[in-house]
């Protein structure tokens, strides 16, 4: 019976399957229970990954300066229409992985495809289907924003026409006959967005897309990218930006030292690691009773006083048990606030070290 | 997609080459250049008897020339690509479905263009005014001394996109470009006629002639070349005083310049895109 190694694309762990040549099979996930299908080909063909939900597939990226490996063994897949957040601190490996997904580097080992065309032995088929912001976002400074988006237009053969109505979307209708070398870092962002998403891509690749951006220019990307996600685009975000990462990615992909060490939603990256809700209480009175009292409430894993506030880190399910517990042992709540985890603690846990 | 040959990402690179010299005018400059210098040498370079035909007016202004083209084609290119890659410009550009070879290409297309344009047209203008004013006109002679320049403009841009695809940054392309301009116009020259009196003595080559290897290596370098292409076509001019005095083997010619010329763009665009290929962004 044929086998087949399946990636699951959530969770990146591999399984095996086995079924007839044409018939489809039900895949779940042994580690994080995800359900999917695959179907066996007619013929018994062997494949290495399976591409057929991926917008972007990495496997085994390894790519070294001198000695020294930017990335090393990265694995990982971006399912199409997904929003998927690309985080790691700096030097740990991001833009080398994004300038390699755009055929920009060429990695020491490893395999790259863009909708299931590897990028390096058909660039122009692979990048046709790709709009990308850089970090650094540079235009020809000598050229108005029109110019310029025009030559881009040309060179993805996209209609000129389309080219003032995307600068006015982007609020830069004014400054279209303006040159770029006179332009803002905001401005140049939001040029350099409307560049990205010329002719309508199906896949996004933004490195640090709020980078120089107002809080409403903020705003208006992220509403912009959630706007493509909903046109079927697919879309990969680096950022250092961690709210706005966890607003907006469906999942995130954490890369440390050039390894990748997570790939997941966020919720599951904090069960994984374990992390639990925190209540600050300000009371009017600390007393013993009130810490005694939430000591006691069941899955409380640490009670700390400072002054007149109370510190609890507990499970989810014992958030009300313990706000009960104060009112039962008489404390006076002045004030509440529960934190969640946040990407930021699962971030700060993925990359310590 | 059915697209154009006009739409093709070597020619749109290449036609974006071209409207930015226009735009920053150098292409006017170097046309106002080429023209004002060979009406000058026409005019003023017989010491007052007027205008000179055509064929003393490019004796006249080859040594100039020999050291003009080469110097404006390395400037020209040598940012090209390097400058790009150090403004970003070049990650966005290749992020669009277009390869490095059309990258490559079409800025030769274009900056190539842009110096044989200001070639033509410079020495063109001039030619007509001249020819306007003197009684014999030998237009093929001038006209192939307009596209052995272009040819030489061609080597200069070439070579100048080598370096830039070669080096890590904008200065030391330029670096480069400068030196290489010393190194063909100056120093190529005086290596190899430092090795001929060395080898053979001074007195032996004033009898004898210089040795055979002298006129082929004499001849790699593509700025000489140039100026036996011309000497083959127009009559004897020379960067060099001493070439003046030396009669020409018998495998000199024309074809045999021109191959040399060729060559040079050629090698010179290959090893450009070897470089550039494999050169991470």
């Amino acid at each position: 019976m044929p086998e087949k190694k399946i990636k699951c694309p959530s969770c990146g762990h591999v399984t095996t399957v086995n079924g007839n040549p044409g018939e489809t099979v039900k895949v779940i996930c042994p580690s994080c229970n995800g359900i999917g299908a695959y179907q066996f080909p007619d013929e018994n063909i062997s494949h290495s990954i399976d591409d057929s939900f991926s917008a972007i597939s990495v496997v085994e990226l390894t790519k070294k300066f001198g000695n020294i490996a930017a990335v090393e063994s990265a694995t990982f897949q971006i399912k199409k229409g997904e929003i998927f957040g690309f985080l790691g601190p700096n030097g740990a490996g991001k833009t080398t992985t994004i300038k390699a997904l755009l055929g920009l580097l060429y990695p020491d080992k490893g395999e790259i495809r863009i909708n299931g065309t590897e990028i390096l032995s058909d660039e122009k088929k692979a990048k046709n289907q790709i709009g990308y912001l850089p970090e650094k976002v540079a235009f020809y400074d000598n050229l108005t924003a029109l110019q310029n988006l025009m030559f881009y237009a040309e060179i993805k053969h996209v209609s000129k026409e389309t080219c003032l109505p995307l600068l006015k979307e982007f609020g830069l209708e004014e400054a279209a006959n303006k040159k770029v070398g006179a332009f803002s870092k905001g401005m140049t962002q939001r040029l350099g967005m409307a560049r990205a998403v010329l002719g309508n891509p199906s896949i996004l690749i933004l490195d640090e897309p709020s980078s120089g951006l107002d809080p409403r220019g903020v705003v208006f990307i992220r509403e912009r990218i959630k706007h493509m996600q909903e046109q079927g685009a697919t879309v990969l975000v680096s950022s250092h930006i961690l709210g706005e990462i966890q607003e907006m990615c469906d999942r995130v992909c954490i890369i440390n030292k050039g390894k990748i060490v997570a790939v997941d939603k966020i919720d599951n990256l904090g069960s994984r690691l374990r992390l639990r809700p925190k209540i600050v209480i300000l009371l009017q009175k600390m007393t013993d009773a009130v810490i005694k009292a939430v000591e006691k409430v069941n899955d409380v894993d640490h009670v700390q006083a400072k002054g007149t506030m109370l510190e609890v880190t507990c499970q989810a399910s014992a958030k009300a048990n313990v706000i009960l517990a104060v009112v039962k042992a008489k404390g006076n709540i002045m004030n509440l606030q529960i934190r969640e985890p946040s990407l930021e603690d699962v971030f700060m846990r993925f990359t310590e070290g | 997609m059915n697209i154009s040959l006009l739409q093709h990402p070597i020619l749109l690179v290449a036609k974006k080459e071209i409207m930015d010299n226009i735009r920053n005018k150098w292409i006017l400059l170097m046309t106002g250049i080429f023209a004002a210098l060979t009406l000058l040498v026409s005019y003023f370079g017989s010491l007052g008897q007027g205008w000179q035909d055509l064929g003393f007016t490019i004796a006249g202004m080859m040594t100039l020339v020999q050291y003009l083209i080469p110097i404006i084609g390395l400037m020209l290119g040598y940012s090209a690509i390097v400058g790009e890659i150090e403004r970003g410009s070049l990650n966005a550009l290749l992020s669009f479905p277009l390869k490095r070879i059309e990258v490559l290409i079409g800025k030769f297309i274009g900056l190539g263009g842009v110096l044989s344009v200001a070639l033509l047209v410079g020495f063109g203008i001039a030619g007509i005014v001249i020819g306007a004013n003197v009684s014999e006109v030998d237009v093929v002679q001038y006209i192939s001394f307009l596209l052995a320049s272009v040819l030489l403009g061609l080597v200069f841009v070439a070579i100048s996109l080598l370096a830039s695809s070669f080096f890590e940054n904008r200065s030391t392309a330029m670096g480069m470009a400068v030196f290489l301009w010393f190194f063909f116009t100056m120093i190529w020259n005086l290596i190899i006629a430092g090795i001929a009196i060395a080898s053979g003595g001074i007195d032996l080559m004033l009898s004898e002639g210089l040795p055979e290897w002298y006129y082929a290596v004499n001849i790699i370098n593509p700025i000489s070349a140039y100026g036996t292409l011309v000497s083959l076509n127009v009559g004897p001019v020379s960067a060099s005083p001493i070439e003046d005095i030396l009669s020409t083997p018998e495998f000199y010619s024309s074809w045999l310049m021109v191959a040399i010329l060729l060559l040079w763009t050629i090698l010179s665009l290959v090893l450009a895109y070897v470089f550039f290929k494999k050169r991470d962004l």
